[in-house]
């Protein structure tokens, strides 16, 4: 890991993150309230038989409970497009589009080597996500505590939730930045980073409203995030596992492709 | 000790830029000659000129003894250091100007020469000087990246490259976008780097500078060496331009040693004269000359006769 890159790309970043992090801190805060105002009248909404039963596992969240109204927070295309402005985004961009716009040449002018660049922007990716899964739980926390709900999570699993979290969003971050490093522009790796998340999305919401198409939601890596049933005591090690190995390949290919490839003049 | 040496050196590209070949993008381009079998030896303390124009593997060359690219075939030594085991090691004790070089547009001039200082893991100890000698002051550095003109960015990637006093700089067309002026100040910076033994490696397409400042010249052409010869030798291979106004008949000069080109034209003779010149001013000798004019001819045309004999076509 190198000193300088990491400060410098912290810098650059750190009003961005400010932004991402008190809207995620809102986004948080607002589940729990939810919860608390209209999650008895959604419940008895739902066992009227008005809407099907699909609706009330949107995701595997709810808002008939706090853990569920929470799990719903995190896989809410708001909590997700918030999330990626770094676990897509910044990790796409670090390297490819350094290279595309030329300065990727001039820090690479340093004695730096490939793979130590590499790894310093995977860690700053994974701390751009740590930091904001952590807002968005922070929000979660104080918003059950402004609601009066807070005797209803399980504080001592917040931590657990958050490293849920970074592990989901860590992956997309772990296949960005591989796909950062093998293209020569920005484009072709922002789509292919959008397009996996998008398809993972896809699977999942898919596959929680419609049993048939339930097969499909060991295929995206949304399956393996499971707040509610972290916050409920339920958690599987195999999920944890699965988002970890996703980030190891992702490593494992940045770092065979990433030294050997060759870096043309920008264009 | 060598400074720069390769051997056979060679790149060819051919690839849609992916780290594999994908079948689905359609068949591979044919490949691409950047640089073929390049041989050449950089003294330590020298200024090395490395001329071509635009697409004659000038920046490959150079992408290929930093570790950016990798070569197909043959070696890259830099400060005796293998270019691709060792590039970080390189990079060490190097300063780099890349062509055209882009910046960090958000951050001050001073905010990106201390962060690229300490990327470098070397104190910008000449920094002060460079930027004193550039007419970089204090309030230009203070300001964003993003406000400066093309000379002032070309000014701060000199200084990048040079700040940190190292042993060898790379300079990749390094006028570019400089006044005369501040193309002159930059050719005093040369110079003290070289009294004090430092070598630069220095790739253009301006000749002039090229016959200002280096010691020795490589011309390459469409990836290949064409000629690589001691810049006062290649001066002194030069041809002289002669204008001549005479009032009778001209001298013969047809047939006489060294002499090309003569032209007989309204009471003007003009000519090229190449090498010892003692036959030509025999020749002259007793011609009712009124005026005369010999001027040597510009590298551009050394260079350009290069060109020409190495044209396959």
């Amino acid at each position: 890991m190198n000193g300088p890159l990491f400060r410098h790309t912290w810098r650059s970043q750190r009003l961005k993150l400010a932004v991402v992090s008190i809207a995620l801190v809102v986004w948080g805060f607002l589940m729990p309230v939810v919860y608390a105002q209209f999650g008895s009248q959604f419940k008895t909404l739902m066992e009227s038989g008005i809407l099907p039963e699909q609706f009330a596992r949107f995701g595997n969240g709810d808002v008939f409970s706090l853990p569920g109204s929470i799990a719903l927070g995190f896989v809410h295309p708001i909590a997700i497009i918030l999330t990626s402005v770094f676990a897509v985004g910044f990790s796409t961009s670090a390297v490819a589009g350094e290279r595309q716009r030329g300065t990727l040449e001039v820090a690479l002018a340093r004695p730096i080597s490939r793979p130590t660049l590499y790894l310093t922007l995977l860690v700053a990716s994974f701390a751009f996500v740590a930091a904001t899964i952590a807002a968005l739980l922070a929000g979660s926390v104080t918003g059950s505590l402004f609601a009066g709900v807070i005797g209803e999570l399980a504080v001592g699993s917040v931590p657990l939730l958050w490293l849920n979290g970074v592990l989901l969003f860590g992956s997309f971050a772990a296949i960005g930045l591989a796909a950062s490093v093998s293209f020569d522009r920005f484009t072709p790796a922002l789509g292919l980073t959008i397009g996996t998340v998008v398809v993972a999305y896809f699977l999942e919401i898919l596959g929680s409203l419609w049993p048939d198409a339930e097969f499909l939601q060991p295929y995206s890596l949304f399956h393996y995030l499971k707040p509610k049933a972290v916050l409920t005591g339920a958690a599987a090690p195999f999920d944890f596992a699965i988002l970890a190995v996703v980030i190891v390949v992702g490593m494992g290919w940045a770092l065979a492709v990433f030294p050997r490839r060759d870096l043309a003049a920008p264009s | 000790m060598h400074a720069i040496k390769t051997v056979a050196l060679t790149k060819h590209y051919g690839h849609h830029g992916l780290p594999v070949h994908l079948p689905f993008l359609g068949p591979a381009p044919q490949p691409i000659r950047a640089l073929e079998s390049l041989d050449i030896a950089v003294r330590e303390g020298e200024i090395f000129g490395f001329l071509g124009p635009n697409g004659a593997g000038k920046s490959t060359t150079i992408r290929l003894l930093l570790g950016y690219l990798h070569p197909t075939a043959g070696e890259g030594r830099v400060l005796g250091l293998d270019s691709v085991r060792d590039s970080v090691a390189i990079r060490r004790r190097i300063g780099y100007l890349p062509g055209g070089i882009a910046l960090y547009d958000s951050l001050t001039g001073e905010r990106l020469l201390d962060y690229l200082a300490e990327l470098s893991g070397r104190p910008p100890s000449r920094r002060a000087e460079l930027c004193e000698r550039l007419e970089l002051s204090a309030r230009t550095l203070g300001r964003l990246v993003r406000d400066y003109s093309r000379g002032m960015r070309q000014k701060i990637g000199i200084v990048q490259a040079l700040q940190h006093e190292p042993e060898l700089a790379i300079l990749d067309e390094p006028t570019e976008g400089l006044d005369p002026l501040m193309q002159r100040a930059f050719y005093e910076i040369l110079d003290k780097l070289k009294a004090e033994g430092r070598t630069i490696f220095f790739s253009s397409h301006v000749l002039s500078e090229v016959e200002r400042v280096c010691d020795r010249v490589a011309i390459i052409r469409q990836g290949r060496l064409v000629a690589l010869e001691e810049m006062a030798k290649l001066l002194a291979r030069r041809k002289r331009n002669v204008e001549m106004r005479l009032e009778g008949s001209p001298p013969r000069l047809e047939g006489v040693t060294g002499v090309s080109g003569v032209v007989i034209a309204d009471g003007r003779v003009t000519c090229r004269v190449e090498g010892d010149v003692r036959p030509f001013l025999a020749a002259i000798s007793g011609a009712p000359i009124v005026d005369l004019t010999i001027e040597p001819a510009h590298l551009e045309e050394a260079f350009l006769e290069f060109y020409e004999e190495a044209d396959p076509a």
